[in-house]
């Protein structure tokens, strides 16, 4: 089980990664991401503990915003 | 038998090999690339080299390894590269740990629909555009393809959105027009995957192959027709699985993922897989191009269509756009929870 825990960990993590990648190439607004997570909290029934998921998501986005913002920064300066 | 030399082994000593081994009569094939240099070797009797040969090449200090061939899959085989390779299509990286998706009209149905199909391709994100311009068509009297002209419009439109293209040649005497339009892609489809001219013209292009499995073969016979292809020069190959005849009627055929893991065992060169002739029905696509993904497929080639009801071909198969997105969609969680990701083409 340890080794399973790791291992999704691990799924976790390279989803982050890609969820950043992505995030660097568009802009959503603060209440479209309000939306988004309340949309999905309320299908949720899984386990994990509806304030947990807000967090989650909200300190998500915090530590993805400098990546968009400074990502599309300098896609502006790119030719087309 | 494939020889894998010390990295660094002098250049000297790698020629003094090979002439020893053309001296018994037999063929030596090189790795192109690699900081250790691989030889392969073809033309003994049965596969087997002479077992006194063999000890003497187990005693020379250049050798590392000495990996048995299955059969002669030589250049194709995974022991030929330290590394899996990686094909460049028109800037798009096959292998290597990114995941592509390639999309478009099964057939080219004219210059505005193709440029309208390609538009909603590239918005979607996928990374190639496929067409068909030379359609093989088991009945006569379906549409053929534009031919020429398809290769014109395919290659307008890809370049208008700015995807590579990606086309299927039924005929040698038709490369030609395939490199005068700048098709990034050659396609051999699964019925000429055994046709060896068109394999040996193709392999002589040095254009990137992407070589559909027969609807009948088995891995190793489609692994024998890529390595005609690297014997014939070509080094850019991508193997495509699209599904085999079985007795299973529910589908137009089977999409065997279980070779998979097997090519990722015996060879280097990159797989994609095409759920869409396997399947034959659109709504079952989308969980069989996740199942590719996850059975490790560097990438996966679905045909889409704007109104696939009026397609000229193929339209029970074709997604709409809408559905394309879910597929990239898919395409990038499957990479990501597979250790990989998806390729982003460069802005």
């Amino acid at each position: 089980l340890r080794h399973q825990l790791r291992s999704l960990d691990q799924v976790l993590l390279s989803l982050l990664d890609e969820r950043a990648r992505l995030v660097a190439e568009v802009a959503v607004s603060d209440a479209g991401r309000r939306a988004a997570v309340e949309d999905m909290l309320s299908r949720h029934d899984g386990p994990f503990p509806p304030q947990g998921v807000t967090e989650v998501f909200q300190a998500i986005d915090r530590h993805c915003a400098g990546i968009g913002a400074e990502n599309r920064r300098s896609a502006r300066g790119r030719a087309p | 038998m494939i020889l894998r030399l010390a990295p660094g082994t002098p250049e000297e000593a790698v020629q003094s090999l090979r002439e020893s081994l053309e001296r018994e009569g037999l063929r030596v094939l090189r790795s192109p690339e690699g900081a250790r240099p691989i030889l392969a070797v073809a033309g003994a009797v049965a596969g087997k080299l002479p077992p006194k040969l063999v000890e003497e090449l187990r005693v020379r200090p250049e050798i590392e390894e000495m990996v048995p061939a299955l059969g002669e899959l030589l250049l194709v085989a995974r022991a030929m590269r330290d590394l899996p390779s990686v094909v460049d299509v028109g800037g798009v990286r096959i292998g290597g740990g990114e995941v592509v998706v390639i999309a478009g009209p099964c057939s080219v149905e004219g210059r505005d629909a193709v440029l309208e199909v390609a538009r909603k391709v590239a918005e979607c994100g996928a990374h190639l555009l496929r067409g068909g311009a030379f359609k093989p068509r088991t009945s006569p009297y379906a549409f053929q393809g534009f031919g020429v002209e398809g290769l014109r419009q395919l290659k307008d439109a890809g370049e208008a959105v700015g995807l590579p293209v990606v086309s299927e040649i039924m005929d040698a005497s038709d490369l030609a027009s395939f490199l005068e339009h700048g098709i990034d892609c050659l396609q051999i489809g699964a019925r000429n995957m055994q046709n060896f001219t068109l394999l040996k013209a193709v392999a002589r292009a040095n254009r990137p192959v992407l070589l559909k499995r027969g609807l009948a073969a088995t891995a190793e016979e489609w692994l024998y027709a890529a390595e005609y292809l690297f014997e014939g020069g070509c080094e850019q190959v991508i193997l495509c699985e699209r599904g085999i005849r079985t007795f299973e009627k529910a589908t137009r055929n089977t999409l065997d993922l279980t070779v998979l893991p097997l090519l990722r065992e015996w060879s280097h060169v990159p797989v994609v897989v095409d759920p869409a002739h396997a399947a034959g029905i659109a709504r079952i696509i989308p969980p069989l191009a996740r199942a590719s993904i996850a059975a490790g497929a560097d990438g996966v080639a679905v045909e889409v269509h704007l109104n696939p009801a009026e397609a000229r071909s193929d339209g029970p198969q074709a997604l709409l756009p809408s559905e394309l997105v879910g597929i990239v969609s898919d395409a990038r969680i499957m990479a990501a929870a597979t250790g990989r990701r998806l390729h982003r083409s460069p802005g």
